[in-house]
């Protein structure tokens, strides 16, 4: 199930809130743990089975690791033997097909290739449970003795499917005893309507753009100024999109007591690549950080070891994102720019004015946004090299995109900066206090129509 | 954040969620929509084989949306905030000023080429003349949005011409006349008046003067026409469409099979006029055959029309003149096009599709046979 979808909406929420708010404290783990298991096994119930062995084995590792502090070497092997179980798991089902095609081509053998379905939010529960027993061992959390805290924990349905990952120490002491007030409910409710609007009525809407991009590249009558306004409007989509969902996780957490890091922060307003980086799906640039870059050596080992350890780290970033060439050919783009920016730009970044830095970082992770949304390498070539020149300039159908969508884009633009931010904080109280329940209704009642509508399905009885 | 301000923000949260749950419940479930002209979703049957494969879920889902409290104000609000923003273009319909256009997609070539084929291959049978009807997308291009994109359809006639069969100069007709209504403006079907235009070009093809405009009494029929184009856009804000009858019925016996067995019929359905779909007056809609006599004709001969839905306000012009105008619908008419007409004694046929239909068919194949 998606947050964006009227079952989500109208049946499993209003529900989910009911049966949560009328439990007693204690049982509210149990009652979290069994809608999560709900949440989950409602597209796919037969994965269900990897989620309860997940929880079992990480359960159980995590109590080993704790158990064995002592014997270092055992803890170790504890770790790593959950680290591996959970790296196989996400192998098997993401990476298994991928592996298999490219290594037939390369050793010329015939390894079959299984074609079976990614379970939801696999890559973000695996990476919540390996980082589980790194902290336990790393002492920077108690292991959990309850495992229907530790199911709630790895099942929580706000985060489940889209993220952001949830670090375990960072909800250790909330998962034992949290508060629910009545002011956390109307943020998390406020903020959860943010990334629903943003999902719904700003990424959905441009990311018809990048479709009407996409269709003129088939048709071969894409231009130069088609395939930038296609990159803007996939750069656009996939930023409130995600951002969107992660909105909506920590909207969803705050609701139920639970406070999780934010995700992104503005990254369109960074100067550099590295920036981008820092404020562009943060837990998963800070999980890959604390979890392997550091444990690498990071930069303390010289150049020629930081080098090698930010190939492997952007190597895995882009894999992570999907098990295609386009993906690991996007995280070595980003390595290389960071590079550059390390060794090269730094410097000269530094003295340019901020405008020029600001344009330099748009280009660039935009440029990045076409290797990352055609999977199809050949396309995704032809696609960039069209925006790079090859290619009419302009053609009247550009014309027609631009005004249809120019206020969308203003909308959006604005939307990418802390504007509205700001003037909400600047806003009296008093205003504000009126103005937030009017923008929450009418930001529901555009959802609910966007969401309708997408659903509505006239049988083209014509087209016969 | 104030505690009553808290409060507020969150019973309207949980109200807004809440009663809308609560309004889904109590609304009775429907079994078709009229404005989308389908059958909504049920209830699905519970099986834990639909359970465990993930059925169940999408038929929960495909209920839900489906019984959905006041679908149709939602989706009009949508367009009407989408028209705000500037959007021209409301699921594949643009919105040009006071009417609907319905953009033409690029169509699959092999499946142009197949259906080119076939009325090649019927052609060497029977005698065969193809008029293929521009949409408004063509007629009325200038009234499109600038620059907005929709397939080119004067190309495909060219196509037309180098088949060698004689065509019927449809486009020519209408775009003389294009400052006149000859489309509606809620539905992707031509107009009553179109019709006549498309008539006189039949005519002429065939070599025979047609009737000229006065000699019909047009007699409006409904003032209350919301068309197909008025319900796939979401675009609900627009005036209702006119119909109108030119053609009397008099002298004019129609037979229908719809089931297989001939059935007495009539040029105008007009219990149609009070439903949804009204343009299914003309010759009460669909049909797998449909056959128009005039003993009054001044032409004895038939014609045999292997059409879609334009036929059908077309047809009762031509019953003017020829004693037998047969209507045949591939989507129903699963039979030889050929054997039929030599059965008939039909030496006559007529290949009349608008080009969106054209281009899309997948049943004109059977036409070969």
């Amino acid at each position: 199930m998606v947050f964006s979808s009227l079952t989500f909406l109208f049946a499993y929420l209003p529900i989910t809130l009911l049966l949560y708010f009328v439990t007693p404290q204690k049982a509210r783990n149990l009652m979290l743990l069994i809608v999560s298991m709900l949440f989950y096994a409602w597209g796919e119930p037969i994965y269900i089975g990897i989620m309860v062995l997940s929880i079992l084995i990480d359960y159980v590792h995590g109590m080993l690791v704790e158990k064995y502090r002592a014997d270092d070497r055992k803890a170790r092997w504890f770790v790593a033997q959950s680290i591996v179980f959970n790296l196989l798991l996400l192998g098997f089902f993401k990476y298994w097909d991928f592996l298999a095609a490219n290594l037939s081509l390369l050793l010329g053998v015939s390894i079959p290739q299984l074609h079976i379905p990614l379970p939801i939010g696999i890559s973000f529960f695996t990476f919540q449970t390996m980082s589980y027993t790194i902290d336990v061992y790393r002492q920077d959390a108690p292991a959990q003795r309850s495992l229907i805290d530790f199911g709630a924990f790895v099942t929580m349905f706000p985060q489940l499917i889209a993220g952001p990952i949830v670090p375990y120490r960072t909800v250790a002491r909330e998962l034992n005893a949290r508060k629910h007030t009545v002011e956390d409910f109307a943020c998390g409710a406020r903020r959860f309507t943010v990334g629903l609007a943003k999902k719904v009525l700003l990424a959905n809407s441009i990311g018809q753009l990048w479709e009407q991009s996409l269709m003129a590249q088939d048709a071969g009558t894409l231009t130069v100024t088609g395939g930038w306004l296609g990159l803007l409007a996939f750069g656009f989509q996939i930023y409130f999109d995600f951002s969107g969902y992660s909105d909506m996780a920590i909207g969803l957490g705050q609701i139920f007591g639970f406070r999780f890091h934010e995700n992104f922060d503005y990254p369109y307003l960074s100067a550099s690549v590295s920036e981008f980086w820092r404020r562009w799906h943060i837990s998963l640039t800070s999980w890959f950080r604390a979890y392997l870059y550091i444990p690498l050596g990071g930069n303390r080992g010289g150049t020629a070891k930081t080098l090698r350890n930010l190939l492997i780290v952007w190597f895995c970033t882009g894999f992570w994102h999907g098990a295609s060439w386009n993906f690991v050919l996007w995280g070595f783009y980003f390595a290389a720019w960071i590079i550059l920016e390390k060794y090269v730009l730094r410097d000269v970044l530094e003295h340019l004015p901020t405008g020029i830095r600001h344009c330099y970082t748009l280009f660039a992770v935009f440029v990045g946004w076409g290797l990352f949304a055609i999977e199809d390498l050949t396309k995704c070539m032809a696609y960039l090299g069209v925006c790079f020149g090859h290619g009419a300039v302009w053609s009247d159908a550009d014309g027609y995109l631009l005004r249809s969508y120019a206020i969308l884009l203003a909308v959006l633009v604005i939307a990418s900066t802390t504007v509205g931010k700001r003037v909400w904080e600047r806003l009296p109280m008093r205003v504000a206090e009126v103005v937030s329940p009017a923008l929450m209704a009418a930001g529901l009642f555009l959802c609910t129509a966007y969401l309708v509508d997408s659903s509505y399905n006239p049988f083209l009885y014509f087209r016969f | 954040m104030t505690k009553v301000y808290s409060r507020v923000l969150t019973v309207l949260f949980c109200l807004f969620l809440g009663g809308l749950l609560a309004w889904h419940l109590l609304l009775p479930d429907r079994k078709i929509s009229e404005g989308e002209n389908r059958t909504l979703a049920q209830f699905p049957t519970f099986s834990w084989k639909a359970l465990a494969d993930g059925s169940y879920a999408k038929d929960i889902e495909a209920y839900f949306a489906d019984q959905f409290p006041m679908r149709d104000t939602w989706t009009g609000a949508k367009a009407r905030t989408e028209q705000l923003l500037g959007q021209r273009v409301f699921h594949a319909v643009y919105l040009c000023q006071d009417r609907l256009i319905a953009a033409v997609a690029q169509p699959d070539r092999a499946l142009v080429e197949r259906n080119l084929a076939s009325v090649k291959k019927l052609s060497e049978r029977v005698p065969v003349r193809i008029g293929l009807i521009p949409s408004a997308a063509d007629i009325w291009q200038e009234k499109l949005p600038a620059g907005a994109p929709s397939w080119d359809q004067h190309g495909l006639l060219e196509q037309v011409k180098a088949l060698g069969i004689p065509q019927i100069e449809f486009r020519p007709a209408l775009q003389r006349h294009r400052q006149e209504p000859v489309f509606y403006r809620t539905d992707h079907h031509w107009t009553t008046l179109g019709a006549y235009y498309g008539y006189g070009a039949v005519m002429y093809a065939l070599g025979q003067e047609p009737l000229p405009k006065q000699a019909f009494r047009p007699e409006t029929v409904s003032e209350a026409f919301y068309g197909t184009l008025y319900s796939q856009s979401g675009v609900h804000w627009l005036k209702p469409d006119t119909i109108e009858f030119w053609v009397p019925e008099d002298g004019l016996t129609v037979t229908s099979w719809r089931s297989g067995k001939p059935q007495p019929s009539a040029l105008y359905d007009r219990t149609y006029l009070k439903k949804k779909d009204r343009y299914a007056a003309f010759l009460g809609g669909n049909q797998p055959l449909c056959v128009i006599e005039n003993q009054n004709a001044p032409c004895k001969e038939k014609l045999l029309l292997v059409r879609d839905s334009y036929s059908d306000a077309l047809a009762p012009f031509l019953a003017q003149h020829y004693a037998a105008v047969h209507l045949m619908d591939l989507r129903y008419y699963h039979d030889s096009v050929a054997k039929y007409a030599e059965e008939q004694g039909i030496n006559q046929v007529l290949v009349l599709y608008s080009i969106p239909n054209f281009v899309t068919d997948r049943n004109l194949v059977l036409a070969a046979r």
